[in-house]
């Protein structure tokens, strides 16, 4: 059978622009001061990819708090969902491949995937999504992540990726941009 | 059914047995056909890269799968995680652990103390423990005689791990070092699991042994001590009541 990994943020959906455009009001649930609320909003919102020396920390709560509202409030995009749809006309075996903590996200991502009409037959995280398509077969991975665009060639994993200003100027990994999910169809035949 | 099954089975009474978490090493398209065909639903997987390791979130399943997937876990072959009763429970556990993103595998000074603390504080009180060495870290567990709500047992434990982050920080060291993590906990239930005791830990493939005062336990020794702490030490509720009292309502 057919198998395709497909990420959610930032290729699905739109993440980051709601994480930037929504207009997150402070409030208990956080577990943050008032005062640091500002301040960590801001954190998250410019310092996306920075590492943490803590795992369990005030700041990686509200994040997690913050992330989940964002999962929900994320908008789909037209042209993936009707991927997607025709992914499950076409046969495929669909895996949504995400970085996402699916014990406090699980819900709230079946919800929306359930809610914007996406098909899918696993969920599954991986913390590297390029060892994970080699485990278990799969060739070809649609995602935006950097790491994904520039080294999945190299092991054999067809990567994907929606073009946006982070990976425009990509060179070299065999990867393909993509405007549209629509260019996607005729390329995963190849 | 193999012994150390039934007393897990013994000890975890109360617990949910239609969902596990199961931690191990197969994995592909086959395997979770596998599970499908004998009704066990997976609602999502995990791969983490200590030793390519698989995690399965499981429902649906049936206590006979369950008692497999207990003799898979006595044999080393997985681990099974089990989740906490949305309402109430007759076990609780505090999770102690490194708090270190990188480097973290070995055991701190901080954990060490906090562990020791909350031992000493929780004997006083006469809640009988089971300190089960994990990891970087320990699984502090004990078993009541009757369920209690979480309501109840929420705030009994972060009372108790609040008066061992106390002694840390009385001796100077930096509490944000270690994480302590609760079972159950009302503001995520459902959605955390634990590992029972009785197998190899995940990433550094040791038997969890268990803490017997400053001296930890073989595995032979171990598992003589769990049977015993299953047979003869679950708390009952006065007991426990009574502790409760001493450290929520009216602490030092």
């Amino acid at each position: 059978m057919k198998t395709i990994a497909v990420d959610l943020d930032d290729t699905l959906n739109n993440f980051t622009q709601t994480l930037w455009e929504t207009p997150f009001a402070y409030h208990e649930r956080y577990a943050v001061e008032p005062g640091a609320f500002g301040e960590y909003l801001d954190r998250l919102r410019t310092q996306p990819l920075a590492v943490e020396a803590l795992l369990s920390t005030e700041f990686a709560y509200f994040r997690a708090k913050i992330h989940l509202e964002c999962y929900r409030r994320a908008e789909a995009r037209a042209d993936g969902i009707a991927f997607m749809q025709w992914l499950k006309r076409e046969g495929w075996r669909i895996v949504i491949c995400t970085h996402r903590d699916l014990r406090t996200s699980y819900d709230a991502t079946r919800t929306w995937l359930a809610d914007n009409g996406i098909p899918f037959d696993y969920i599954f995280r991986a913390g590297n999504k390029i060892v994970f398509c080699k485990l278990w077969g799969i060739d070809i991975l649609v995602d935006d992540n950097l790491f994904n665009i520039l080294y999945g060639g190299q092991h054999g994993v067809r990567v994907f990726y929606p073009v946006n200003d982070q990976n425009r100027d990509v060179q070299g990994g065999g990867a393909r941009g993509f405007e549209t999910f629509d260019q996607v169809r005729p390329w995963i035949a190849e | 059914m193999d012994r150390r099954v039934a007393l897990i089975k013994t000890f975890s009474r109360g617990l949910p047995t239609d969902r596990v978490k199961l931690e191990v090493s197969a994995y592909g398209f086959e395997f979770l056909s596998q599970l499908r065909i004998r009704g066990i639903q997976l609602e999502y997987g995990e791969l983490t890269l200590s030793n390519v390791l698989h995690k399965y979130k499981l429902t649906n399943l049936t206590e006979s799968q369950l008692d497999e997937l207990l003799e898979w876990h006595v044999a080393k072959l997985c681990n099974v995680c089990l989740y906490f009763d949305r309402r109430a429970n007759s076990v609780f556990s505090f999770n102690l652990d490194n708090n270190y993103a990188q480097g973290g595998s070995h055991l701190i000074p901080e954990v060490q103390i906090a562990v020791r603390t909350l031992v000493e504080r929780l004997n006083e009180v006469n809640c009988k423990l089971l300190v089960v060495a994990s990891g970087r870290g320990y699984h502090v567990w004990c078993r009541l005689a009757t369920a209690v709500p979480n309501e109840r047992l929420y705030p009994f434990m972060v009372h108790a791990a609040a008066g061992s982050l106390l002694v840390l920080q009385q001796r100077g060291l930096d509490t944000n070092n270690m994480k302590f993590n609760l079972y159950p906990d009302i503001r995520i239930q459902d959605l955390v699991s634990l590992r029972l005791f009785g197998s190899k830990h995940a990433k550094n493939h040791v038997f969890s042994c268990i803490l017997d005062g400053e001296v930890l336990l073989d595995e032979e020794a171990s598992w003589a001590y769990f049977e015993d702490y299953v047979e003869n030490r679950a708390v009952p509720l006065d007991t426990f009541n009574s502790a409760y009292d001493t450290l929520v309502k009216f602490p030092p």
